[in-house]
């Protein structure tokens, strides 16, 4: 899954590098015209194509296989006995998909800024705002970006967690994680729901770009922050609900 | 068993612990203010002697004018196109965020901060820049020696105090004024100075209410409703206010490499302040009215042809007479088939005869 | 909390009106089990009698509808933390990650015990192969294991810590007859080591053979609970007298009080090569348990002139008891 995580960047870079004529400024996923000129930005441009469907994807893959993917292959009983204590065994299995959300967000930065930078030029980088910074910095606002974009993925983690406790059908749990991101999404580009947008998981998916201005906008951060650890609370503690509470039977 | 039901107690718990922290941080931010009690006009002395002119802060923008959302559009992604007009009817009726920094009179910048771009308005001195991520190019505007203070931009956001300095400048015997409960804005207590018209024939404007911060007299939020509402249909706010004076650097601009660099000639008569909302305008129009029956007329050919023969225009706009009526619940907008544009806060009737006046 | 200290015999698990329902559904009713310390206890009964739930419930997988368990001398599933790490435990057949070798997984669940000490995993992990048999196996992922080498990586992981208590669910399900032979060695060398094994099966001669006590199961109640003569004692045993004289024998042992009766005419029991022997019958009669001592009645039978060729006393089968137990019916109960 990482590893098909790292190719959308290479497969961006690559696109741009053998397209004829250089991306058109407004056209195309952000940032995309910047490519040409500074390799760096081959990694954000694949953040923002990654961010709605492909690392909720495999962060519902992960999240939603915790429990019943331990479950289905009848290994659940066997940590239980040993035993693993359940809340112990939630609490691993939520860090587990945590440290992926940031080891897949780290990949995508990482492969996109090695694609770019062997492609394209590395120079200076260009924010938001028009300041440029230092190369070095640039890299430090990867990854205060990385940093963004895997507590973004922290809530979802927590619902697959859920969902996950409640079927020891791995794939099922998977699939529900993946179609309520994407409900989520749906529902917060549906201006009738307004009333529900602060509230979604999603909402701040994609300001992390409020990272990209000078001075840094810490807003959305914390709100983000402080959201995605409500979704992780809630169902984090509905998680601890069913699973001190299930029988295991499988 | 019931041990069974008590597992499930923690969830409950968190759940509605955080739901009613959720529900209640908004209501705390409402929460009653309780300031020695001004009269209007001292409240209105308060805003007059306020000298403070260096600060940094983010505003909110939100409107709620019963128009198609057009910034849906100019976010993430989309094109908005090169044109103006449409970026500014974009900022107007769209809500935004902006972060604001001034520093005296010669030192601001604006930075409305759309999602994954930002539009800047620097203004350090003479040199002004404007600063556009999307299309990333830059637009330097040297000014006269002479013409020092702020800059009009079309499209540009205003703050809180420029606003209020507007509806501020409107205030005459057709307007009543008061003060209303006191308020909090930006973690700052407020007082609310309520302006009505008195008469609600001749405009569209309910009410506009005006927080004025306590300490340093800085308007801090303005919001408008309309005749007959109760939410309001504009409001413009600061979140977050410091008043400290923002560092040198935040001032400084240079075009970023790569980008596209324009050069702008100061407009031949700028006036004195150039505010953007359509009432008050740089450019060649005419105005009518005064107060809140104000009506701004623009030549023919103001509006672009790409606009009027959009599908979208003829979705939101309702033919009449003379032309297109846009209306919204503050503003009503009467284009003429010849390309005149009319703008005023009043019942369309009043466009009409304008239009068929002049 | 409802913890008695039994004086006569200290308890590696007791239930008291275990129950368990899944809908309306009972699949364990009322159960009551007594597994002494020390012993190597069977637990028998047919497919759906409720063996595994039963197990669940000991362990704290599940939780009872009604009643309670305690495992060495502990209330589960409130004292779990200090009771499953003395515990070893095959479950309903063995449950690994197909993608990891067989030490791998091991590794992965010692490492999951917070007592087992990281020290000596490895050397742990490699003992506990080797006294599978799976030594050689184990670096191979277990998605290629056979079911008998699955099983068997099942009773290595049970054995990866010393344990009080071993409770192995259909241990031998799936081995060779060299697997089934040194399951039972090896639960017999730990039983002599003082480790308690709780074993089910449906194969009787397995459990007779390594069994100390014996409980039976049947559409979820106890029927039966012992030692393993108790149990037998408990079935009929029958004496069988061969010898030609049918209608003698018949009414010497009708007058010892027994119900004799003939179950082989003349000529038929014959066949054992010996040239007397060709005109032979057996007559056969059920042995209470209070009835005389099998050498009195053979005194009686030659007192009585009866020419006695051979004489046995059956103890009932536990198969016999078994069927006698839980019925003939092939067809699952529920
Ligand atoms: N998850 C479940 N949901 C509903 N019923 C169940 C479930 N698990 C077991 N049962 C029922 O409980 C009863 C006992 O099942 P159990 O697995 O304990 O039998 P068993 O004695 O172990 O059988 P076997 O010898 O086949 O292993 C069966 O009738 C079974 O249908
Ligand atoms: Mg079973």
């Amino acid at each position: 899954m990482l590893l098909a995580l790292a190719a959308v960047p290479v497969l961006i870079a690559v696109a741009v590098r053998l397209s004829s004529s250089p991306p058109e400024p407004g056209r195309g996923p952000p940032f995309l015209d910047r490519v040409t000129q500074n390799g760096l930005f081959v990694s954000i441009t694949a953040l923002v194509v990654c961010i709605p469907l492909f690392l909720p994807l495999t962060v519902g893959v992960v999240a939603g296989d915790t429990i019943a993917g331990e479950a289905n292959l009848g290994t659940l009983r066997y940590l239980l006995v040993v035993p693993a204590g359940r809340v112990r065994l939630l609490l691993v299995k939520f860090a587990g998909a945590a440290a992926f959300c940031l080891a897949a967000t780290l990949t995508v930065v990482a492969s996109g800024a090695l694609i770019g930078a062997a492609l394209f030029p590395v120079g200076p980088v260009t924010l938001l705002s028009g300041d440029t910074i230092s190369v070095g910095e640039s890299i430090l606002r990867s990854l205060l970006v990385a940093g963004y974009v895997t507590v973004s993925l922290l809530g979802l983690s927590a619902i697959g967690l859920f969902i996950s406790t409640l079927t020891v059908v791995p794939v099922g749990a998977m699939a529900a994680t993946i179609v309520l991101s994407v409900v989520a999404q749906v529902l917060g580009a549906l201006p009738q729901f307004e009333w529900l947008h602060p509230w979604l998981f999603s909402h701040y998916w994609l300001d992390f770009a409020d990272l990209l201005r000078q001075p840094i906008a810490w807003t959305s951060f914390g709100d983000n922050a402080l959201l995605q650890a409500g979704y992780a609370a809630v169902f984090g503690a509905l998680a601890y609900g069913r699973f001190v509470t299930k029988d295991i039977l499988s | 068993m019931t041990r069974v039901y008590l597992r499930w107690v923690p969830a409950a718990v968190v759940t509605a612990v955080i739901t009613a922290g959720a529900l209640a941080v908004p209501l705390q931010a409402g929460a009653s203010v309780d300031l020695p009690d001004k009269t209007p006009q001292e409240v209105l002395e308060l805003i007059g002697d306020s000298t403070k002119d260096s600060l940094s802060g983010t505003i909110e923008q939100t409107s709620n004018l019963g128009l198609p959302d057009l910034s849906a559009g100019g976010s993430a992604g989309g094109s908005a196109g090169g044109d103006e007009a449409a970026s500014a009817l974009e900022l107007l009726t769209g809500d935004h965020t902006a972060r604001v920094y001034v520093d005296g009179h010669d030192k601001k910048r604006v930075q409305v901060m759309d999602r994954m771009a930002e539009r800047d308005l620097i203004i350090n001195g003479y040199d002004v820049w404007l600063w556009d991520s999307k299309e990333n190019t830059a637009t330097h505007v040297a000014v006269p020696p002479h013409d020092k203070g702020d800059f009009p931009k079309p499209g540009d956001t205003p703050t809180p105090a420029e606003l209020a300095e507007k509806f501020l400048e409107a205030v005459d015997p057709a307007t009543e004024v008061t003060v209303d409960d006191d308020t909090e804005v930006a973690g700052r207590t407020a007082y609310d100075l309520v302006l009505t018209p008195r008469s609600s024939e001749d405009t569209l404007v309910g009410s506009v209410s005006i927080a004025v911060d306590s300490e340093t007299g800085l308007p801090l939020r303005v919001q408008v409703t309309a005749q007959g509402e109760t939410e309001p249909a504009f409001l413009l706010e600061f979140t977050e206010l410091s008043l400290e004076t923002p560092d040198a650097d935040i001032f400084e601009f240079e075009p970023p490499p790569g980008a596209t660099v324009k050069e702008k000639e100061l407009p031949e008569h700028p006036s004195k302040d150039g505010k953007t909302d359509g009432d008050h305008d740089d450019f060649p129009g005419e105005v009518s009215g005064s107060g809140w029956d104000t009506v701004i007329e623009l030549p023919a050919g103001s509006a672009p042809a790409e606009l009027t023969e959009s599908p979208m225009f003829a979705q939101a706009t309702e033919a009449v007479d003379e032309g297109a009526v846009l209306s919204t619940t503050l503003l009503n907008i009467l284009i003429t088939d010849d390309g005149r544009v009319y703008v005023g806060s009043v019942p369309v009737e009043r466009l009409q005869s304008a239009a068929a006046g002049g | 909390m409802g913890e008695q200290p039994n004086p006569a015999v200290e308890l590696a698990i007791e239930t008291r009106g275990l129950t368990k329902r899944f809908g309306h559904q009972t699949a364990v009713n009322a159960v009551d089990l007594a597994v002494p310390r020390g012993s190597v206890f069977g637990f028998l009964g047919p497919n759906g009698s409720g063996k595994t739930t039963t197990i669940r419930l000991a362990l704290g997988l599940a939780a009872a509808t009604s009643g309670q368990v305690s495992v060495l001398g502990q209330t589960m599933p409130g004292r779990l933390k200090d009771v499953l790490p003395r515990v070893g435990a095959l479950v309903e057949g063995p449950g690994f990650y197909p993608f990891l070798s067989g030490a791998a997984n091991l590794h992965r669940l010692d490492s999951a015990d917070r007592y087992a000490p990281s020290a000596t995993r490895r050397a742990r992990v490699h003992r506990a192969l080797d006294r599978v048999g799976l030594g050689h196996a184990a670096g191979k992922k277990v998605g290629a294991y056979s079911l008998g080498m699955k099983q068997r990586l099942g009773l290595a992981n049970a054995l990866l810590m010393p344990r009080e208590l071993l409770v192995l669910d259909e241990p031998t399900n799936g081995l060779d007859p060299q697997g089934t032979r040194e399951v039972r060695n090896l639960v017999r060398s730990l039983a002599a080591e003082g480790t308690t094994v709780f074993v089910s099966s449906h194969l009787l001669a397995e459990v007779e053979q390594m069994c100390s006590h014996i409980a039976v199961m049947s559409v979820g109640s106890l029927v039966a609970q012992g030692t393993l003569d108790e149990l037998r004692r408990a079935g009929e045993s029958r004496v069988r007298v061969r010898t030609p004289d049918i209608a003698a024998a018949l009414r010497v042992l009708a007058a010892l009080g027994l119900a004799p009766e003939q179950t082989e005419p003349p000529g038929r029991a014959g066949g054992d090569g010996n040239d007397d022997s060709h005109d032979d019958g057996v007559v056969s009669a059920p042995l209470a348990p209070d009835s005389r001592p099998a050498e009195a009645i053979v005194a009686a039978l030659v007192a009585g002139g009866v020419r006695v060729r051979g004489f046995t006393v059956e103890r009932a089968s536990l198969e016999d008891r078994f069927v006698a137990l839980t019925g003939e019916g092939f067809d699952i109960a529920q």
